[in-house]
């Protein structure tokens, strides 16, 4: 019964966060949609903009328009600003710390607290396995796939629990392997570098860089986007962050296409010549990478886009009412036995 | 007896509260995180101000911000990209700093214990 708690809590949060970015952008509409017209602005206007805005701090990285109604973002060390790349107008700042989504994220991954709520939240899907099997192992004699009697009636909420139950099997089942593969993302990676005899740091990770400088700075960067681009044709820039926080240009590209780790390509530049320093790609990810990338697709349900990501909202918010049936149920059959 | 002890205890806190300049390497893990995440740090102190970088690694360095020192406390900032690192730690003991961490994006914040060591040697 207590499990049932928290899996409410997984099931109401995993519903919220299947459309995390939507309604993200919903909360923020002045800040994260604009009327598209006219040239756009080189980043380094874009960056002069944003960061005379706010005391001219320094531009951390910026994180290039996606679609042309979409603002272009840089990062300061005061926060993330949205200018409008077409007139350079400052549209606002958003400063860092915990939001309501943000919250929800807490609580999904650790109830909001520390060690105790993740290791909680850990058992509680181990749980919710045992829950899964042990509801096909009851449905399976009487196969009931549809719902008789009022809705106060124990008819009702048990057909519904039945019903529910098995159509929403295969999601949930999939939802909870795969939860149950982040939360011990350990546990399981260690048994993936043994199988496949791979290192557990990734070998392009650690190329050399180069000193940290900022009066060597020749390469703009609309020239290290365009560099990093042509590296990888097909592929957007969704990043980049300046020289100044980590010694090279680090341009991050994703393939629109792909949805299993795409994002996971980077190439960096020496700011001095544009010489390509390292290259990480999304195709080279070693085994367990590629394994760890493709359970988090299937959880968040980005693995065939809109299609299964609405399912994997459905199935988290029916998981609630799923409880609660259950718990009816349990509490009518618990009066039945207790009152003869 | 009690100016023994006065000259003692001070000489003690200067001891703990000496320059922290040089690299400091450690680790920090977030509160209901799963890892260990590495953490170098090359520190510059002058006088109760604190300057350097820090980052994960030799390679990957982000400027330190708003850095100052109080007694055997140091805090500093780092922004690395969408996140805030914002430190605070105490100078437990001769070439070793331990304390907290709050890491914060736009949307989320965490706080996580760090823990560093003195590495002048290298």
């Amino acid at each position: 019964m207590i499990a049932g708690a928290f899996l409410v809590v997984l099931g109401i949060t995993g519903g919220i966060l299947a459309f995390e970015p939507e309604l993200d952008r919903l909360l923020h509409p002045h800040l994260s949609r604009l009327k598209p017209g006219g040239r756009t602005l080189s980043l380094v206007d874009i960056g002069e903009a944003a960061s005379k805005k706010y005391s001219g701090e320094p531009v951390v990285a910026y994180l290039p328009s996606s679609s042309p109604d979409v603002p272009t973002a840089v990062i300061l060390s005061s926060g993330v600003v949205s200018v409008n790349q077409y007139t350079g107008e400052v549209l606002g700042l958003r400063t860092r710390g915990q939001t309501v989504l943000g919250f929800m994220r807490a609580l999904h991954v650790r109830l909001a607290t520390g060690d105790i709520g993740r290791n909680i939240l850990h058992w509680s899907t181990i749980l919710m396995l045992i829950s899964l099997t042990s509801g096909l192992y009851l449905w399976w004699p009487r196969k009931r796939i549809q719902i008789r009697g009022p809705w106060w009636s124990r008819l009702f909420w048990s057909d519904q629990h039945n019903s529910f139950g098995i159509f929403s099997l295969v999601p949930w089942l999939l939802l909870t392997a795969t939860g149950i593969v982040i939360g011990f993302e350990d546990e399981v990676s260690s048994l993936l570098d043994k199988m496949y005899d791979t290192k557990p740091v990734h070998s392009n990770q650690t190329l050399a860089r180069s000193e940290p400088s900022q009066a060597s700075t020749e390469l703009t960067p609309d020239q290290a986007i365009a560099i990093a681009s042509a590296q990888l044709p097909g592929a957007l820039p969704y990043r980049l962050q300046m020289p100044r926080y980590g010694g090279l240009y680090v341009v991050s590209l994703t393939y629109s296409d792909n949805r299993i780790g795409a994002e996971r390509n980077s190439i960096s530049l020496d700011p001095r010549n544009g010489r390509i320093v390292a290259v990480n790609q999304s195709a080279s990810l070693t085994p367990r990478e590629r394994f760890m990338a493709t359970n988090e697709a299937i959880h968040t349900g980005n693995i065939l886009g809109m299609p299964t990501r609405i399912m994997a909202a459905l199935a988290s918010i029916l998981l609630p009412l799923q409880v609660v049936s259950g718990l009816l149920i349990w509490v009518r059959r618990t009066n039945i036995l207790r009152h003869g | 007896m009690n100016r023994t002890i006065a000259i003692v205890t001070l000489l003690a806190a200067s001891a703990m509260a000496s320059d922290l300049t040089g690299k400091w390497s450690g680790t920090f893990k977030v509160d209901g995180g799963d890892h260990t995440v590495p953490q170098l740090f090359i520190l510059k102190q002058q006088g109760k101000t604190l300057s350097g970088s820090g980052g994960p690694n030799a390679g990957e360095q982000y400027p330190i911000e708003n850095g100052r020192i109080d007694g055997d406390e140091a805090r500093f900032e780092l922004t690395a990209g969408e996140w805030k690192f914002a430190y605070d730690l105490k100078q437990t003991a001769p070439g070793a700093l331990n304390g907290r961490l709050k890491l914060q994006s736009v949307n989320d914040s965490r706080t996580a214990k760090v823990s560093l060591a003195s590495s002048k040697g290298d």
